[in-house]
């Protein structure tokens, strides 16, 4: 047991070393750390850049003169699907994720984000899909129905060989990491803000990070389920988008663009959040109207969901309907607005030194504002029919993505590259990649503008001579390649810097924000102790701080118990509520991805036994990886040194995991209003939508089931009751009881589900009631297992009257199984009966 | 020299003119509603381009002006009225009289109904990779081919075989899906005699860059002619 | 968090001036797609039909509701002077401008319904 008083700081740091470190050699693998996960991300999204940007090259040198046949239509179509997919699925999100992960404990003054092996599995779920998704351009099966996947031409009949499961397989498998760092980041720095720092004193980049990951629970959901019934399609003629069994391409659309509308601010905030945090620091003075932005932001996120349509508007929407997305469209132009001018505010009342990361912030300025303006004219219904599809859309939106994404990035890689590796890079090779990059983007696309305007659509392979796109798009390929050198340029930068740059001081830049506290590069725990933060700009405030944390001054410095251990604290005030401690590195993670991959790969080779064994792998090692929780030997077992001031999370009735589940189940729940929203809308407008001729399910077992599984539910809420007061019948048996009555339910439904005389082939229908039934029965079995789990951990003495924790983690679980069952049971059987169908 | 600098500025118009012109220009428009979104086009670019400057000029003003010192309670003054007029005032002065202007042009290029007559009815269905025109009326049908009589509304009525498809001749005006089991109608209406060029503009695969058609648009007499004497065949 | 007997506005009023528009603008599209798929009212009536009318209502009564939300958040924000609560202050300024600004989201979303016939 250590005296914070008494330990040295050398010898502080030696411990917390120890406890924090990865393991060695290839134990590397099963670190857990969110700087080494971040830092994996955002090297691996660099990786996909190139190969993105490779892409593009072959692209544009296809097209810079008419008539060409380089590459051919086949392999073309493949280069624009896969430029599309890499960048946006395995570039643009997964490296701001790592930024993400990487920043926010750092912002926040936590030692690491709460659940950190959720981190390891993200990031192993996207280089595992990332790799599948690659490898299939070198087999020469790569997905060719463009990134959008627009059906009937995705499906089986029209793209008959494995590029589109590639897509649709391989996108969900990267996507897992997504969601994974949206409930994490969310609950990090909604729980983990260190002593005093309210939602107020945020630095503004958590407010930004905060909204982004928000926005993945409630953006990615629409597009797996549409992943999820579009492979199912494929593989076992189940109908959800052909038409002719009542299927719609049209929901695939709205589907696909519930996401990636809000998927492109997804990428735009944290970028955002770059500029809003490197500005202030080059102006010396704090960002003008935090409170502006704060609105700016969550107006975005919001209203960002309210246009997906305008990806829509040439499929024959009535003009009423396109008005409104018109109209919401154009609405986003005033929290944008907001921002430019809360930016040109800080500039005007500060004293402003002009540095690299500024000069990529102006070159973000100028080609957003641009991409931004032609925005506006796109929403613009009139236009949008005449432009939409050709290459002025091409334009505008790698004026947003590059302008709005792509520059910011690199002044954050400009800005916090001495904080990565504690040495400083050259300003000459990096003005010249500036340079060489905005003239060689603008060189490109700001002719493509006009080549949209003559009339080329997008997605052509070649184009004949006299249509007036020769030069235009000589001018455009030309510039392609100045922007490559420019790319280059920054690569040989940060190449070179390693060895030649110079040492950097402490926080160089003298800026504001806590991650310059950290050593340089940073040491896994961040801070070797934790500070009050009642501040927006800590190290303006006290720029000691750092010196003072790396003392072992504050907060959170005992070493003795061998946990890794950060404050838990409350969402609004920041008031430390306990001490969360964390898993330490873990292989549970890389095992659950790998028997993930063998998942994805039977399903993509359509060796299903193989799919079936990897699911009940997967679920071993993930049910294996959750039982070394709470008073685990490998967790916080009781009896090693509780600390005094604050309890250990897992011994409360509150804490990160009670908050991971809403959250995911927030996630979960917007997956089945997807589902929902796709029974209404084909119900309501598939053109050839039939209803079978009487109800395939019969009713009495169903609403039997249902009454099982309310008792059951019933049952849990008296049991948490009982936890809550510490007091109550016997713990094991009532969780027996529960799931004894779950499982019943649950027999009795998959009893429904066979007995049912479901033709999904035939009527989309039936396809889809197949797939509600499937996903009540994953839900009811997943809880049955869970509380039968906590019954045997009561047996282990894991769970008690005194250990509530983890029961109280699972109630939402089974709250939300309950609500889709009844919702799921009105929509898909009592309403289509008193509508006087089936 | 007042007509010298008319002579420039007809000169330098007609060179943007003609570099604006082509087979597939929307900037060349040669029916009513293409003409309104070009004028549309290019008003929203003028404003654009003007918006743009302004905001990089006083961003670089405000990068490297003179520096002076702001109390706090000023520097918020200074913040609200640039977030104010900028952010707030700024975008809803350009969006209102967008949408005042440009959702009746759109309401414009609806087919709806006719104050007297019915429109010429032609129904296209895309295929991979060409276009199937037919004239119900007659029993005519065509590939990758359609005749058109001038300043006569034509209800285009589309749908696809298989994949989704667009149909679009720039010239003309706007461009509409076409969805396999859906039947949406495209109203057009040409000024002018002349030939007119279209391309597919929804990816559908392989021959996509090679989906075109060829839009023949006559008089009113040739055009019945045509009819007579094709019908006939 | 209780401070000189004043409360921090809950954090859900940061979002529930765009749930609630969320919600409406769902209601907005969806009840216009279904009523236009399945008994769209007469084209030549243009603007003026009972649909039109039906959405512009629950429009204005969305605007206000969120209207008077706005209001009150603002009403119950802790003045500047009169106490040392920041944080309360924060969020119930932030809560009103976000229903405020829903609300004028609400109606100009909503108000192309008085210019447009609703099923073409």
């Amino acid at each position: 047991m250590s005296n914070p008083g008494a330990t040295e700081p050398r010898e502080l740091h030696r411990r917390l070393q120890a406890i924090w470190a990865n393991l060695p050699g290839f134990g590397t693998l099963s670190a857990v750390n969110h700087t080494s996960i971040g830092r994996r991300f955002m090297v691996t999204g660099a990786f996909f850049f190139l190969v993105g940007g490779l892409l593009a090259m072959l692209i544009r040198t296809q097209l810079a003169l008419p008539e060409q046949d380089i590459v051919g239509a086949h392999l073309y179509n493949q280069l624009f699907t896969m430029h599309g997919t890499v960048m946006m699925f395995l570039f643009a999100i997964p490296i701001l994720e790592g930024f993400a992960i990487y920043m926010v404990p750092k912002l926040i003054g936590a030692r690491d984000l709460v659940f950190p092996r959720i981190s390891s599995l993200g990031y192993y779920c996207y280089l595992f899909g990332g790799m599948i998704i690659l490898f299939s351009l070198f087999f020469g099966v790569a997905p060719d129905s463009g990134w959008f996947m627009y059906t009937p031409l995705s499906g089986s009949e029209f793209s008959p060989g494995p590029g589109s499961d590639v897509w649709l397989l391989g996108v969900t498998f990267v996507e897992i990491s997504a969601l994974a760092a949206g409930v994490e980041l969310t609950v990090s720095i909604l729980r983990s803000r260190s002593q005093g720092m309210t939602l107020r004193h945020m630095p503004i980049l958590c407010w930004y990070l905060l909204a982004m990951s928000l926005m993945i629970v409630f953006g990615f959901p629409p597009l797996i389920l549409a992943s999820i019934l579009l492979e199912i399609e494929r593989a076992t003629g189940l109908i959800f988008f052909e038409v002719a069994g009542g299927g719609d391409p049209i929901l695939w659309q709205h589907l696909f663009w519930l996401f990636g509308h809000p998927e492109v601010y997804i990428i735009f905030l944290p970028a955002a959040g770059i500029v809003s945090t490197v500005l202030p620091v080059f102006a010396q003075r704090p960002i003008v109207g935090y409170r502006w932005l704060v609105l700016a932001i969550i107006l975005t996120g919001f209203i960002s969901f309210g246009l997906w349509v305008h990806h829509m508007f040439t499929v024959g929407i009535p003009h009423l309907a396109q008005a409104f997305f018109s109209v919401a469209s154009m609405l986003v132009a005033i929290p944008t607005g907001i921002q430019i001018f809360a930016w040109l505010a800080t500039l005007w009342t500060g004293r402003v030194i002009f540095s690299l990361p500024m000069l990529w912030i102006f070159g973000f300025l100028v080609i957003f504002v641009a991409g931004g303006l032609t925005g506006v004219m796109l929403a613009l219904a009139p236009f949008n029919w005449q432009v939409h599809d050709t290459h002025f859309v091409v334009a505008h939106m790698h004026y947003v993505l590059v302008g709005g994404m792509f520059f910011p990035l690199i002044a954050g890689l400009y800005y916090w590259l001495p904080q990565l590796t504690g040495r400083m890079p050259s300003d000459l090779l990096g003005k010249t990649g500036f340079w060489l990059t905005f003239l060689g983007f603008n060189g490109t696309f700001l002719v493509m503008h006009l080549t949209g305007l003559l009339g080329m659509p997008r997605r052509v392979y070649t184009y004949a001579s006299g249509t007036g796109w020769e030069w235009t798009n000589l001018v455009s390929s030309l510039g392609g390649f100045v922007m490559a050198a420019g790319v280059a340029m920054i690569i040989l930068d940060v190449a070179l810097h390693f060895r030649y740059g110079q040492r950097a001081p402490r926080n160089p830049w003298n800026a504001d924000t806590l991650e310059w506290a950290t050593a340089m590069p940073p040491a896994p725990y961040n801070f070797a102790s934790l500070a009050p933060l009642p501040t927006r700009h800590p190290l303006w405030d006290n720029p000691e701080l750092g010196e003072s944390m790396a003392q072992g001054q504050h907060g959170l410095t005992s070493t003795g118990h061998g946990r890794r251990e950060t404050y838990g604290s409350d969402a609004v005030t920041g008031r430390i509520l306990h001490i969360i401690h964390l898993p330490t590195n873990s292989w549970w993670p890389l095992a659950a991805a790998l028997s993930l991959a063998v998942v994805f790969m039977g399903l993509l080779l359509r060796i299903y036994p193989l799919a079936l064994v990897g699911v009940g792998v997967t679920a071993v090692f993930v049910l294996r990886w959750s039982w070394e929780n709470g008073v685990h030997p490998n967790a916080a077992p009781l009896n090693v040194s509780e600390p005094e001031d604050y309890p250990l999370h897992s011994r409360t009735q509150d804490g990160p995991g009670l908050w991971g589940m809403v959250v995911a189940l927030m996630a979960n729940g917007t997956l089945y209003l997807s589902l929902l929203f796709g029974w209404f809308y084909l119900w309501t407008v598939a053109p050839l939508w039939t209803l079978p001729p009487e109800n395939p399910l019969s009713l009495a077992p169903l609403l039997l089931s249902g009454v099982l599984l309310t008792l059951a539910v019933i049952g849990y809420q008296q049991l948490v009751t009982g936890l809550r007061r510490r007091r109550g019948r016997p713990l094991k048996r009532q969780l027996w009881w529960v799931t004894g009555l779950g499982l019943g339910h649950f027999l009795l439904l998959l009893w429904v589900l066979v007995s049912a005389p479901l033709e999904g082939t035939v009527r989309a229908h039936d396809a889809v009631l197949t797939v509600m039934l499937y996903y009540l029965l994953i839900h009811s079995g997943t809880g049955v297992v869970l509380t039968a789990l906590q019954g045997l951990r009561v047996g282990y003495g894991y769970v008690s009257h005194n250990l509530p924790y983890e029961t109280i983690v699972l109630r939402p679980f089974w709250l939300y199984t309950l609500g889709i069952y009844w919702l799921g049971l009105a929509a898909f059987v009592l309403l289509p009966m008193a509508w006087g169908g089936g | 020299m007042v007509p010298s600098i008319a002579t420039v500025l007809a000169g330098i118009s007609l060179l943007i003119l003609s570099g604006c012109s082509g087979p597939y220009s929307t900037l060349d428009p040669a029916s009513q509603s293409a003409r309104e979104v070009a004028i549309i086009w290019w008003w929203m670019f003028a404003v654009s381009v003007q918006v743009l400057l302004g905001v990089v000029a006083l961003w670089l003003y405000a990068m490297f002006r003179p520096q002076r010192h702001f109390s706090q309670p000023r520097a918020q003054r200074i913040q609200n009225q640039w977030v104010i007029w900028g952010g707030l005032v700024l975008p809803t002065v350009a969006i209102i009289p967008l949408l005042v202007f440009g959702l009746p042009v759109g309401h414009r290029m609806l087919p709806l109904p006719l104050e007297e007559g019915e429109p010429v009815t032609i129904q296209v269905t895309g295929h991979q990779w060409w276009w199937q025109v037919r004239y119900p009326q007659q029993g005519i049908e065509l590939q990758d081919e359609m005749h058109l009589p001038a300043g006569v509304p034509v209800d285009i009525e589309l749908t696809s075989a298989d994949v989704i498809h667009s149909f679009w001749v720039p010239r003309l005006g706007r461009k509409l899906d076409a969805i396999p089991a859906y039947h949406h109608v495209l109203r057009l209406q040409a000024d002018e005699p002349g030939v007119y060029y279209g391309q597919c503009a929804e990816f559908c695969g392989f021959g996509h860059a090679h989906m075109l058609i060829t839009v023949h648009v006559h008089s009113l007499e040739d055009y019945n002619a045509w009819l007579e004497e094709v019908g006939d065949e | 968090m209780p401070v000189n007997g004043q409360r921090a506005l809950h954090g859900a009023h940061l979002v529930m001036g765009l749930v609630i528009w969320s919600l409406w603008f769902v209601a907005l599209y969806g009840s216009l797609s279904v009523v236009c798929s399945l008994a769209p009212p007469a084209i030549e009536a243009g603007p003026l039909n009972w649909l039109n009318a039906g959405l512009l209502v629950i429009t204005l009564l969305t605007t206000g509701l969120l209207g008077v939300a706005a209001w009150r958040c603002w009403q119950l924000s802790p003045d500047k002077q009169a106490n040392n609560f920041p944080l309360g202050r924060f969020m119930g300024r932030l809560a009103a401008a976000i229903y405020l600004l829903s609300a004028v989201s609400t109606l100009a979303v909503g108000l192309p319904v008085l210019v447009l016939p609703p099923c073409i």
